[in-house]
């Protein structure tokens, strides 16, 4: 096997989430789920544990999941247009929950216009879907590190 | 957080969820030198809970199963249940999917459920299991349940820190042969013939209980039941139910809870040297290689003596 061959292989060993771990979630009535899951299999391969949810979970589920699972993180991925009450409700419930300190992320569909009312609610980072993966994932490690 | 829990007649309605979430995040993460440190600081934990073991090949309805098993449980028992995923040899991440087949325990109060990753663990069960298994009893639970990554021929770990270990084979898997293979006849108490309603599923329990009958496995007298289950047949779930239970009443009339709790020390101990050691070697670089290999051998002895004195 040549060098060259190898370089590849070198740069995976790179894992900036190595130990974390992250709530990928879909709350909402949205149906689509692909992005989510390849989300969380480019977090699985920066090395972090991720739990995934399954499609349409109400925020109480997804707080329960998250604090039961002592996640570093929650992702939440939504397309149906409603993020800010869904988001909303999260953190609502989070801070209930006394896990005020869960970082929240969104991901999906976000129009411009709405992310400084996310933010203020308390969301870390937005994500839509054009956004490459790399930068979501150097984003996230910069958040949790 | 164990004593709130402990003292309140709710149970877990008083448990601290995000406090334990902590605790196990923690306790996963902790390497060597703070496992040390944490057990100097709370040591003599007394078990208390009784443990029960879901292993079986990948694809078996482990996680499908547990949920419903821990449901219908969670009726007489504040119960936990640790369900470990594989983790990537080459990244460490892991994708943690047993819950998603467990939605069903999300609005009870009673039920903990917690993923975890393998990690470098390779026995089917993750770094510091016991550990974690201590903390849980430590927050209250009175059951356990543990499920273990889908195992193949070698992982007979979860045996050490469970009561009652039930194995879940499928039809048509080729499984019970490897089962047979593995010795996993000898160590399991109840066998479980799951996704009953497939083609050959009577056929695999009358085959498992044939050779249970011609070879009782040596385990003191107890035959163990096969038991034909489906996750949508709830009848089936309360008889497998029932099955763990007659067995936990067969261990308490036997009366060798001492031993076991041997047992689990020794392997606790045998997980965290085999981890340390494994680390050690992986530490040693080429000229260290190049050098006797008693040499090399004092090098890490060296080092984990470090260790054990902080």
């Amino acid at each position: 096997m040549t060098t060259q061959e190898l370089a590849p292989a070198a740069k995976v060993t790179e894992h900036p989430l190595r130990g974390k771990r992250i709530l990928v979630a879909k709350p909402g009535l949205d149906g689509h789920d692909i992005g989510a899951k390849i989300v969380a299999l480019a977090l699985r391969n920066a090395g972090a544990e991720v739990i995934y949810t399954g499609l349409r979970k109400s925020a109480q589920h997804i707080v329960r999941v998250a604090v039961d699972e002592g996640a570093d993180a929650v992702g939440l991925s939504i397309l149906s247009g409603s993020h800010c009450e869904l988001v909303g409700q999260v953190m609502e419930r989070l801070r209930e929950a006394g896990a005020g300190d869960i970082k929240v992320f969104v991901g999906g569909t976000i129009p411009e216009a709405d992310h400084a009312q996310l933010r203020e609610r308390g969301v870390r980072g937005i994500y839509t879907s054009d956004m490459p993966l790399e930068q979501v994932v150097r984003d996230l490690a910069k958040a949790l590190n | 957080m164990s004593e709130q829990a402990a003292a309140s007649p709710e149970g877990a309605a008083a448990l601290n969820r995000r406090a334990l979430g902590r605790r196990l995040s923690e306790l996963a993460n902790a390497d060597a030198t703070r496992v040390l440190a944490l057990d100097a600081a709370a040591p003599g934990v007394q078990p208390t809970a009784a443990r029960i073991g879901l292993t079986g090949s990948p694809g078996a309805g482990k996680s499908t199963l547990g949920g419903r098993l821990a449901v219908h449980r969670s009726q007489q028992h504040r119960l936990g249940l640790l369900a470990i995923d594989p983790s990537s040899p080459l990244t460490g991440g892991a994708i943690l999917g047993d819950r998603i087949r467990m939605d069903e325990v999300q609005g009870i109060e009673r039920l903990y459920v917690r993923s975890l990753a393998s990690r470098t663990a390779s026995d089917g069960l993750a770094p510091n299991i016991a550990e974690l298994l201590f903390a849980m009893e430590a927050a209250g639970f009175d059951e356990l349940m543990l499920e273990t990554v889908g195992v193949g021929q070698v992982e007979h770990a979860v045996r050490h820190q469970v009561d009652t270990l039930v194995l879940v084979l499928v039809p048509g898997a080729g499984d019970y042969v490897q089962a047979m293979k593995a010795g996993m006849m000898e160590v399991a108490d109840i066998f479980v013939v799951n996704k009953a309603d497939l083609a050959g599923a009577a056929q695999l329990a009358t085959e498992v209980q044939s050779v249970l009958q011609a070879f009782p496995p040596p385990n003191g007298g107890w035959l163990p039941p096969v038991l034909r289950t489906s996750a949508s047949d709830a009848d089936s779930i309360a008889q497998l139910s029932q099955a763990i239970d007659r067995h936990q009443d067969w261990l308490r009339q036997r009366g060798d809870g001492a031993a076991r709790q041997l047992q689990r020390r020794r392997h606790r101990l045998h997980s965290l040297l085999e981890r340390q050691l494994s680390q050690m070697a992986q530490a040693l670089d080429a000229a260290d290689l190049e050098l006797p290999l008693a040499q090399q051998v004092r090098l890490v002895v060296d080092r984990l003596r470090a260790v054990a004195d902080g």
